[in-house]
C-alpha cells in the first residue's frame, strides 16, 4: 500500500514538503518547509526566514496543509484538512476514513 | 487488515531511513524521536522490527547507531559488540 493521495493522511507525513494554506491564525498561513515532528495536535516544520532555519509549530486542527508526493518523476499536490490529522501520530495509521483529498 | 499493516512498515522503514539521515545530519535527539514513533508504530500493529532496525537502533536510548559517529562495532570471538555512545552494549553472532 504506496504513499497516494488517498493514504497520505495515515501514512508517515514526517520528511514531507508541507505548506501551510489556510490557518485561523493568519501568521501561520504561507509557512513552508518540511515536517520535522509531529504530536497528537501539532506538526512541526522547518523552512526558514530570511536565510535563517526555523522550526514552527503549527496546530493540526486550525490548519490546511498542502503536501507535496513525489511518485516517478511526477509531482502531486494533496490539500489536507488539518482536522483530518489530529489523532496521535502512532494511531493515525489504524484510523479508517481516508483523506478527502482534492 | 493485511492493508493496514503494511502501511504500518512502510512507516516503520521510512522513519528508519529518516533517523539515519537526521543522525547524520547530527540531529541525534531528532533520530531518536523518530526510532521511538518506529517502535511504537511496530508495538501497535503488532509487527517485529526489521533486522537492520534492530542492529543499527540502541535498546537503551533508542538512538539510531553510526558507525564511529556515535557507536563501535567491534568484531570479537564470534560475534559482534556494539557500543553505544551511551554506554549501552549489543552483541549479535556472525
Amino acid at each position: 500500500m504506496p504513499l497516494t493521495p488517498a493514504t497520505l493522511t495515515r501514512h508517515e507525513l514526517i520528511g514531507r514538503p508541507v505548506r501551510v494554506v489556510a490557518a485561523s491564525n493568519p501568521d501561520l498561513v504561507g509557512i513552508a518547509g518540511e515536517v520535522v515532528m509531529e504530536t497528537t495536535r501539532t506538526l512541526s516544520v522547518e523552512g526558514s526566514t530570511h536565510d535563517e532555519p526555523r522550526v514552527w509549530q503549527v496546530p493540526k486542527g486550525e490548519a490546511t496543509f498542502e503536501f507535496t508526493l513525489t511518485a516517478d518523476g511526477d509531482t502531486q499536490v494533496v490539500t489536507v484538512e488539518g482536522e483530518q490529522l489530529v489523532a496521535r501520530p502512532a494511531r493515525r495509521t489504524e484510523r479508517t476514513g481516508d483523506s478527502k483529498w482534492r | 487488515m493485511p492493508s493496514e499493516e503494511q502501511l504500518a512498515a512502510e512507516r516503520i522503514e521510512r522513519l528508519r531511513a529518516l533517523a539515519k539521515a537526521a543522525t547524520s545530519a547530527g540531529e541525534t535527539d531528532r533520530a531518536r524521536a523518530y526510532v521511538r514513533r518506529a517502535r511504537r508504530v511496530a508495538e501497535r500493529n503488532r509487527l517485529s522490527l526489521p533486522q537492520d532496525f534492530k542492529r543499527f537502533t540502541c535498546d537503551r536510548c533508542d538512538a539510531y547507531l553510526k558507525p564511529g559517529v556515535n557507536a563501535r562495532f567491534r568484531t570479537r570471538d564470534g560475534h559482534v559488540v556494539v557500543t553505544c555512545d551511551c554506554g549501552g552494549h549489543a552483541r549479535y553472532p556472525y
